[in-house]
């Protein structure tokens, strides 16, 4: 057996490292559970399976006063996941008076089913964290969804452990002040922005600023969405601007660093 | 029928050898209602004033009677008491409102003596463990029917009897009226008509007592005899599926318990597979080895046998309650009782079926018992349409009990997906007296209306029923509006201008995405 010559080593390097990162998400256990794509091209590009990883925990962070925006993102969100299926959604009752709870006729006109909904209030954040596993662990719903201030890295790990196992996504409204690093498969930050109006000046579509801050093996973005929730899907806000503002219309992407 | 009689447990320590008696406010000063054995040595007699006590006997203790607590320890010992059966009816009160006495309980032990190996082993042991574990000295008697084994308790020489039915003419005949359980002034007519003994009423004509007394008089004999039923009420409503465990060695560990616990479930899924329900409500009883009883209820929201859902179920109410860390010596007794069953229908399953399908509703209804018993049993809701136009009134979260659907509804109108609890005033420059909002300030934030819809007037319920003399509710104006950054929300302007109110008001009530 001759001795591996110097090129022989960088090449066995870099495939090694090819065969690494072929194998590294179904090692983590992404590809278990579907993923919810967004039907956007542009989206689905920068994540790693194609859409929303369907086992993993995803953060989602409102912008400056939008807390009404993440909600609304959440729900769309929620309503893709296939039906019928019971979802879970965990409201601790000291946001109340900042934001206020969620409207079951509202969510009726987002497209979301509120009988399917599982409304849980929990008093501090140990029972949030334990009623999150639980749902996860049961396997009786079809996603799980919280709100949660304070999550530090050990809790994350665990709660995306518990979603991978159970191949549900989970998704966590985090309040903007209080982030840390977590073990969250896609952090997003939702934004207002001016809503689509129909001939009659009439809000026709919700539409918010999306930034994917932070995503594993994927890479960063920025988009403006609106969701249609009769058809239930997303649309590219850039796409319906006047053509003459095509260049403006706020798509960005720039590769991860690294 | 069993009836034990005790004296009156008091709570401050009590030196025995002197004299104590318990006194009770009567007319003519304080009597006294009940005395310990030196008192009695010392010549003093129930019912006599204290200061004729005080003058016979000098180093007298005193102790208000307290007829709260006593009915309340007397309600704890026949709790205790259903470790022998489940019917155990303190004697307070009967269901016509007639007192019994306020100082023991019946056992119904129907079913229950043979486990005991007889009438006189059961006896035996209750009046043990009432020596043991309380202290107190008791009389017990074992009868075909309350009434006898009231009197026999009472007025019988021996502490414990055990009357074979039928005897009950015999044995109650030499015992005076005053065991038939009368009121006083029905005794003292007794006895001044001559009816000293029970036995000279029984063989008498009926007519002329129930022309001359109160019907109770008769009633009572009948009871007494077994000639018509007398109901009692159990201190805990029966349960419907029974299992109970005695154990030779105490047990202390939440583990023990468990393990014991799930060996009493699967007798009981026996038996309830047997008539086809399912159990929806259990009560867990521990019986302490010092005369505490805990009790752990559990309900569920599906009618289930599953062995492992009930014990987890049960696994996080014990982590919940410290009812280990008071386990003392220990439980001596552990008793598990379905008190609610439902028949559980059979799921048809689907001919094709995706993998994880099957059983997702007993799923979900085991997630929502396990969130219930360790959140609480409010902290699981669901939504629920009210036909109301008030939007806040509009729906409701009551508890999740079982899935259910949310009919469709007809509105069309825009709602908000985020509702406050309570609107919130705001600060609104709009045209007077109907103009969309321009500019408003809430919560300290400045927004500059870039587009509004609306208005969508929603008036008040005139038909709710209004106190006279509060003003009707005004008539909202809703908007919605966004602001320059997308942001947008739910205003609505309260009062209509001139006729209902000379200012209008301005309130924030929700947020849309």
């Amino acid at each position: 057996m001759r001795e591996p010559t110097a090129f022989s080593v960088l090449r066995n390097r870099a495939a090694v490292a090819e065969e690494l990162r072929r194998l590294l998400p179904k090692i983590e256990g992404f590809q278990r559970a579907k993923a919810i794509p967004f039907g956007l091209a542009a989206l689905d590009h920068c994540l790693p399976q194609g859409g929303l990883a369907g086992g993993a925990l995803h953060e989602i962070v409102p912008g400056e006063r939008s807390t009404a925006a993440a909600f609304g993102f959440i729900t769309a969100l929620l309503a893709r996941v296939a039906r019928p299926h019971p979802l879970f959604f965990v409201l601790p009752t000291y946001g109340r008076r900042d934001y206020g709870r969620p409207y079951g006729h509202g969510l009726a006109a987002r497209g979301l089913d509120p009988s399917r909904l599982i409304l849980v209030k929990t008093s501090h954040r140990k029972a949030t964290l334990w009623a999150l596993e639980e749902a996860l662990h049961s396997r009786a719903v079809a996603a799980v969804a919280g709100v949660i201030d304070k999550l530090d890295l050990r809790s994350s790990q665990r709660l995306q452990l518990a979603a991978a196992d159970a191949g549900l996504p989970l998704f966590l409204l985090r309040p903007a002040e209080l982030l840390e690093t977590s073990a969250a498969a896609t952090r997003w930050r939702v934004a207002a922005a001016p809503a689509t109006r129909d001939r009659f000046g009439l809000i026709a579509c919700a539409r918010w600023r999306l930034m994917l801050e932070r995503c594993r093996n994927g890479h960063a973005g920025e988009w403006t969405v609106e969701y249609d929730h009769v058809a239930h899907c997303f649309r590219l806000a850039a796409a319906l601007a006047d053509p003459a503002h095509a260049g403006g219309a706020g798509e960005k992407s720039f590769r991860q660093a690294g | 029928m069993l009836a034990a009689q005790a004296k009156n447990p008091s709570g401050k320590p009590v030196d025995p050898d002197r004299p104590f008696v318990l006194a009770l406010t009567a007319s003519g000063g304080p009597r006294i209602a009940a005395l310990n054995a030196a008192a009695e040595a010392a010549g003093l007699t129930p019912g006599e004033t204290l200061a004729d006590a005080r003058a016979k006997a000098d180093s007298l203790q005193v102790c208000d009677v307290d007829a709260a607590a006593d009915e309340a320890a007397l309600r704890r010992l026949a709790f205790w008491a259903t470790r022998y059966t489940p019917t155990a009816s303190p004697l307070c009160k009967d269901i016509w409102g007639a007192e019994n006495g306020a100082d023991g309980f019946f056992l119904d032990i129907e079913g229950a003596a043979h486990l005991f190996g007889g009438e006189e082993r059961l006896l035996a042991d209750l009046s043990a463990r009432l020596h043991k574990n309380f202290g107190l000295p008791a009389r017990l008697a074992v009868a075909a029917t309350p009434g006898a084994a009231w009197a026999l308790s009472r007025f019988h020489a021996a502490p414990c009897v055990v009357l074979p039915p039928g005897g009950e003419a015999a044995a109650l005949g030499p015992f005076p009226v005053e065991a038939l359980r009368l009121s006083p002034e029905t005794c003292a007519a007794l006895r001044r008509l001559g009816f000293k003994t029970v036995g000279a009423l029984l063989d008498k004509p009926r007519a002329p007592f129930a022309a001359r007394f109160p019907a109770e008089l008769l009633r009572r004999i009948d009871q007494a005899l077994g000639r018509i039923d007398e109901p009692l009420v159990p201190i805990v409503p029966p349960p419907v599926y029974h299992s109970l465990r005695y154990l030779i060695e105490p047990i202390i560990t939440q583990e023990a318990v468990i393990a014991l616990a799930r060996r009493l479930m699967h007798t009981l899924v026996q038996v309830l597979a047997r008539d086809d329900v399912g159990a929806r409500a259990l009560r867990l009883s521990l019986y302490n080895v010092d005369g505490a009883v805990e009790t752990i209820d559990i309900g569920l929201t599906l009618p289930t046998r599953d062995v492992a859902h009930v014990l987890r179920l049960l696994d996080l109410k014990l982590d919940a309650l410290s009812a280990m860390r008071d386990a003392g010596f220990g439980f001596e007794a552990v008793g598990l009782a379905v008190t609610r069953v439902e028949p559980i229908l059979a799921r048809q399953n689907e001919l094709i079926e995706e993998a994880g399908e099957a059983g997702r509703p007993e799923r979900c209804a085991a997630l929502i018992d396990t969130l219930r018993q360790r959140l609480g049993p409010h902290s699981v809701r669901r939504f629920e349409p009210v036909a109301s136009h008030l939007p806040e009134r509009a729906e409701i979260l009551p508890p999740m009990t079982a899935p259910a659907s949310w009919p469709e509804q007809e509105t069309e109108k825009p709602r908000p997906l985020l509702i406050l609890p309570r609107a919130e005033p705001t600060e609104v420059t709009a045209l007077v007296p109907d103009g969309p909002p321009r500019r408003f300030c809430w919560r300290g934030v400045t927004y500059e209306v870039a587009g509004s819809e609306g208005p969508e007037r929603i008036g008040a319920e005139w038909w709710r029923k209004n106190d006279g003399h509060r003003a009707p509710e005004p008539t909202r104006d809703y908007y919605l509006v966004e602001d320059s950054g997308g942001r947008r929300f739910w205003l609505y302007r309260e009062g209509l201008y001139g006729r209902e109110t000379a200012a209008a008001r301005w309130f924030v009530h929700g947020l849309f995405a």
